[in-house]
């Protein structure tokens, strides 16, 4: 683990109890997401995968512990949380865009309201980045005319018209059809290569061996190991990780 | 007792009465839905909120679980939310002839209203208290429609909105509200409906709707079955339509999410 105090994102102590402690989602989670980091966790379903992601911005109030984003300690100190979560974008497994505003507005409504932006400047970003996906002439749809690969690759859009300092990634491929699965892991890649800050829930072993210079493999609410992907992928240390990888990779 | 065409005849010269019951019906079925639902409304977001004065009590770190457990108990006390379920258990468990009574006798017994009348024949001083009581009786039952309509949006889009860095406030406005609205109107066009059927007990306290009327043309003519034969024509006429055109637009609006 690095320990340097650069760190984007420090994680300390990280807990998350149902039933007062019956039930342990996260247990004492510690981990530093440093800038420019493609962090990619893997793991068993109900392993606190996602738990873990969506208490980085607190859409799961934790029990316990503290996460300290850009020098403050996000949990326990008074501060803003809107603020917070401005500036660190999330992408759901389910897309979640708004359905009863089109991809435009979806895209724009966020930066005028939040960041008090001017409608045509929120529509020329919204629009550059929508040309970068490849969607521009989709700009006057409605979500429910989209295929599923284009309404994720507006959500990540959506979320990147915020300007975050760092993309949150909930299993964004889970929800999708196979073939589409590959625009969506496109767009995720050149987000990386673009210095990104990404954390990345995901089961896509490829994607993450690939893009990701950190992979993180959690189980039963714990980290059991973090490492390189070759270090993951090519020399697994713990039972569990070697027991896991030989089901996924054989499948 | 007969029925006969000669007493139909006979009670259609007082068409101009019934005639002007309907009118009142009507009003005071658009008046009390259209307080009601901002009573209802007011109700639904107080059912919703989250104040909580002692919610500082889940943060306290204890060991003790039974400590921990009534920290978390007294944490979650919402004084405005109990307010505001208390208002509707007692719109639910009393009667609407009580409900009617309470407000014409007694707290309009207090307040003198002025009295005069509009339209030529409708008394304010009758029509107000009953347009009250009404509305307070179907805002304590819309609101759980509404609320309802709200919390069936998806949890996402919450989720969505705030992760954007939106207000809870702006989330309501700009993402729930907009979709909720099209679980509620139907439900409040139905409870318009329901509010013509029951305005009916207004007669008991001399609103001159349809029921009122029908008392009137039985003691002028002492002729007891036409009229209310009559009245039950003219609410099924009132009711079946309008029911019918809101299942129609309803039906289209269901299409319109598949566009």
């Amino acid at each position: 683990m690095t320990t340097d105090n650069t760190a984007l994102i420090k994680v300390r102590d990280l807990k998350k109890h149902y039933n007062y402690g019956a039930i342990k989602a996260l247990d004492g989670i510690n981990i530093d997401i440093n800038k420019g980091d493609v962090m990619v966790v893997i793991g068993p379903s109900g392993s606190g995968k996602s738990t873990f992601l969506r208490s980085l911005n607190l859409l799961e109030e934790p029990t316990d512990g503290s996460i300290v984003f850009d020098g403050r300690d996000i949990v326990n100190e008074k501060i803003n949380l809107d603020e917070f979560r401005e500036r660190m974008g999330m992408v759901f497994q389910h897309f979640n865009l708004f359905p009863h505003k089109t991809i435009l507005e979806n895209l724009t409504l966020a930066p005028q309201i939040v960041k008090g932006k001017s409608k045509e400047e929120a529509e020329k970003k919204a629009l550059e980045l929508l040309d970068r996906v490849g969607l521009k002439d989709r700009a006057s749809a409605y979500p429910v005319q989209l295929s599923g690969g284009q309404k994720q690759r507006v959500a990540i859009v959506r979320a990147l018209c915020m300007d975050p300092e760092v993309m949150l990634f909930d299993e964004p491929t889970s929800a999708l059809d196979p073939e589409m699965v590959g625009e969506v892991l496109e767009v995720m890649k050149e987000l990386a290569k673009d210095g990104m800050t990404m954390v990345c829930v995901t089961h896509e072993m490829g994607f993450a061996r690939e893009v990701g210079n950190r992979v993180v493999f959690m189980a039963d609410g714990n980290i059991i190991e973090e490492g390189t992907p070759e270090k993951i992928f090519d020399h697994p240390e713990s039972p569990r990780l070697k027991d896991f990888l030989g089901k996924v990779l054989e499948a | 007792m007969t029925i006969s065409w000669g007493n139909i005849e006979k009670i259609l010269t007082y068409g101009n009465m019934f005639q002007q019951g309907l009118i009142v019906t009507v009003l005071l079925a658009l008046c009390t839905v259209f307080f009601g639902f901002f009573l209802a409304f007011g109700l639904a977001l107080m059912l919703l909120s989250d104040v909580r004065p002692f919610r500082y009590l889940e943060k306290v770190k204890t060991d003790d679980i039974n400590k921990k457990k009534r920290n978390d108990f007294i944490a979650k006390f919402n004084p405005v939310k109990l307010i505001a379920n208390c208002y509707v258990q007692f719109v639910r468990c009393t009667p609407m002839l009580v409900q009617i009574f309470l407000v014409y006798y007694i707290v309009f017994g207090f307040i003198t209203l002025p009295k005069f009348t509009f339209f030529g024949f409708i008394q304010f001083e009758r029509f107000f208290p009953a347009a009250v009581a009404l509305a307070l009786n179907s805002g304590g039952y819309m609101s759980a429609v509404i609320r309802g309509g709200i919390e069936g949006v998806d949890n996402g889009q919450t989720e969505a909105a705030r992760s954007l860095g939106m207000s809870k406030a702006q989330t309501m406005y700009h993402i729930i509200l907009p979709q909720a609205i099209k679980n509620i109107l139907p439900a409040v066009a139905n409870e318009f409906v329901t509010i013509i059927k029951e305005s009916s007990i207004c007669y008991t306290i001399g609103v001159q709707d349809i029921m009122f009327n029908v008392k009137s043309v039985q003691s002028a003519t002492f002729i007891i079955a036409e009229p209310l034969l009559m009245a039950t024509f003219l609410y099924f006429c009132l009711c079946f339509p309008t029911s019918k055109i809101i299942e129609y637009v309803e039906r289209r609006m269901r299409q319109s999410d598949n566009r």
